[in-house]
């Protein structure tokens, strides 16, 4: 297994000199790359190593670096490993590299990044609404968008929800229970 | 005059006869389906309130012309069919006996297959216009199902008439009479193949595709709430009132008075009923497999029994 | 249209009795509420004993069962359905995410007061509602029919304006769209 980790991470390492790896244990290899060479790599990765199968696709806002990372989750049916390539791109400008000729599937994360992270896909099939529908704020997966005010404009609270009262001291007073203290910090 | 006043007097009593008859039966279907499942079940006139409730709901919806012909196609043909099936032996000792002998010397078993089908039809005439995909679905498995069961049915009849020389239900009626045998001693092959047929007619398990609710969304009827669904429940009440005696009559007898009747309508109904409890669903091409296996040998053996 | 016990006729009361014993279910599983509709439905509560049974498609049904949570995208689909129902129809809703949006009152995609966009005769709450809870919804719906005060289809006519602006207001383009309500 090591072997076989050790191998992978240097025949990436040599077709891309710019990625950057990070170590993890277990079936785990961990690539950092940019932005440009994503499509090359996981091409790479389908075709001439194994990586056959596209897991998923996640997706953060680091909203403090502006940037979003976008991390592409691999599969090796042959060799049991999992392939984890991150890419960083700009959050005022988020563009990406389509890919769904490499995988029919990611169609659908790109989709949904599109809706709720707002990072656009140039060439991507079907580049139309997909789960929020007539949707005209901020894309909602935003760090930035705040979501109780958009509900406090959008739909309505129904009173009695704001007095609601922390229960457990009542209950443990009237069955003589103590609260412990890793619970205390839960309480209001 | 008189005969005549009694003739429309006498379809109408048969009529609420049947309807009365067939509701009852549905409802305490449902009793012995939850009583099998081990429930509570619904009261035995269940079927009467919920038809009572969909006759009160009001009927919004507006499809075309062929839509609302659609129900009343099922009902024309179960009240015909009813019409021509001799509920109680003619010429029978009890008091009412000629208050349901409607017209059954004037029709005959190839007159019944015929209509018996025709609702089936205008059914799904009617409710290949609503558009509804599930509708049309339903039809065609409806009517595939129908190419099935029909075949063994047929040829059970055929077998019969072979044996007999007659197409008349009422001489079926009088050589059960006259020998002392049921038909379905005399010639059990066809009583077998008609079996088989009957269930697949009353469109209980194993095969009930057609009304499927959980993938159909009830098929045919998908489209049809309100007064359209208590017309064609109501009928289908009275038709499978009118299957059952048309069996009866053939295969075990007839029966001399409603009490005989109800008796042997009951015990034969409660085999598509039991057996449908405790079985699973066949897909459509199974059935019609199912059908053209067995059923049809049976079928094929009850003609040949009958003509050697 | 409202009536109440004083004003009904004996037709209003024979109808009554049977809307009350003959309850057709659709039940419309959104979130996770769809899970209790299996047991009171088969052989442990056994629904069926009232009366109330599923129905597959809504021109067959009394009742619509909205159970849980409702998004944008399905409340869009709830209206259709409701208003494909046919008169006279009721509406339960089903856990505490219908009633004040529960566990999910904050979030940026599902609704909180389910009453604002449909006309709901009983509420049933809980997070989940156990099935003697959902049985004893709807009897308490039975009493309200057998008494004549079961009237959200009545409501949702005469309130038809304020219903529809509630709903375009978080759907506005689909309900510009879709097909207005016809009785």
């Amino acid at each position: 297994m090591k072997e076989i980790k050790q191998q992978m991470i240097d025949r990436i390492l040599k077709a891309f000199p710019d990625a950057k790896n990070t170590d993890y244990d277990g079936n785990r290899l961990d690539i950092a790359i940019k932005k440009e060479s994503v499509p090359a790599l996981l091409m790479h990765a389908k075709e001439e190593m194994g990586f056959r199968h596209l897991s998923h696709i996640a997706y953060i806002d680091w909203i403090e670096q502006g940037e979003f990372e976008i991390v592409y989750i691999l599969w090796s049916p042959s060799d049991k490993l999992k392939l984890f390539i991150r890419t960083r791109i700009d959050r005022e400008n988020p563009v990406m590299d389509n890919i769904d000729m490499i995988w029919r599937q990611a169609n659908t994360y790109q989709r949904e990044m599109r809706e709720m992270l707002g990072i656009e896909f140039p060439g991507m099939v079907a580049p139309d609404e997909f789960i929020l529908e007539d949707w005209d704020d901020i894309p909602p997966f935003r760090k930035d968008f705040n979501t109780l005010e958009y509900v406090n404009r959008t739909f309505w609270h129904r009173p009695g929800r704001e007095d609601a009262q922390d229960v457990r001291e009542t209950i443990t007073k009237r069955s003589g229970e103590e609260i412990p203290d890793f619970a205390k910090k839960y309480s209001r | 005059m008189e005969h005549i006043l009694i003739k429309i007097l006498g379809a109408i009593a048969t009529f609420i006869l049947a309807f009365i008859v067939g509701m009852t039966y549905g409802g305490v279907v449902r009793k012995i389906t939850a009583r099998v499942h081990n429930r509570l079940g619904p009261p035995f006139y269940q079927n009467f309130i919920d038809a009572l409730k969909l006759f009160s709901k009001k009927t919004a919806i507006h499809h075309g012309v062929m839509h609302f012909l659609g129900p009343a196609f099922l009902m024309v043909s179960s009240v015909v069919s009813l019409m021509f099936v001799p509920v109680l032996i003619p010429g029978g000792d009890s008091w009412y006996n000629s208050w349901f002998s409607n017209m059954i010397y004037d029709g005959d078993l190839i007159f019944l297959i015929y209509i018996m089908v025709f609702g089936s039809l205008g059914m799904a005439l009617g409710a290949g216009q609503t558009g509804n995909p599930n509708s049309s679905i339903g039809i065609t498995r409806g009517l595939s199902q129908m190419v099935g069961y029909e075949i063994p049915w047929v040829l059970a009849l055929v077998s019969l008439m072979l044996m007999y020389k007659t197409t008349s239900i009422v001489d079926f009626i009088n050589v059960q009479q006259e020998t002392g045998t049921w038909l379905m001693f005399a010639n059990p092959f066809a009583f077998i193949a008609g079996l088989f047929a009957l269930m697949g007619m009353f469109h209980y398990s194993p095969f009930d595709i057609i009304g499927a609710p959980a993938e159909l969304a009830s098929g045919p009827v998908s489209e049809n709430g309100g007064k359209f669904l208590f017309t064609m429940m109501s009928s289908g009440s009275v038709f499978s009132f009118v299957k059952l005696t048309l069996f009866v009559d053939i295969f075990m007898g007839g029966a001399s008075n409603l009490v005989v009747l109800v008796i042997k309508t009951f015990t034969l109904y409660m085999i598509p009923v039991l057996y449908g409890i405790v079985s699973h669903r066949y897909r459509t091409e199974q059935a019609v497999t199912f059908f053209w296996k067995w059923p049809l040998f049976f079928g094929l053996l009850a003609v040949l029994y009958a003509v050697l | 249209m409202y009536n109440d016990k004083n004003s009904q006729k004996i037709v209003d009361i024979i109808q009554n009795y049977a809307r009350k014993h003959s309850l057709w279910v659709l039940a419309y599983g959104t979130g996770c509420g769809a899970i209790e509709i299996a047991p009171t439905m088969t052989s442990r509560y056994d629904a069926e004993r009232l009366g109330i049974r599923g129905a597959a498609t809504p021109r067959q049904a009394d009742v619509l069962l909205i159970t849980g949570y409702l998004t944008v995208k399905t409340v869009k689909r709830v209206v259709r359905v409701y208003e494909q129902m046919q008169d006279p129809k009721y509406v339960i809703g089903f856990g505490s995410c219908t009633i004040n949006g529960g566990m999910y009152y904050d979030s940026y995609n599902t609704i909180n007061l389910l009453d604002r966009y449909l006309p709901v005769d009983v509420y049933i709450n809980g997070c989940m509602p156990r099935p003697e809870a959902v049985i004893q919804g709807f009897v308490k719906l039975q009493e309200l029919i057998s008494q004549g005060k079961a009237n959200g289809a009545a409501k949702y006519k005469e309130n038809l304006e304020w219903y529809k602006a509630n709903q375009k207001k978080i759907a506005p383009k689909w309900f510009e769209r879709a097909p207005e309500y016809n009785w």
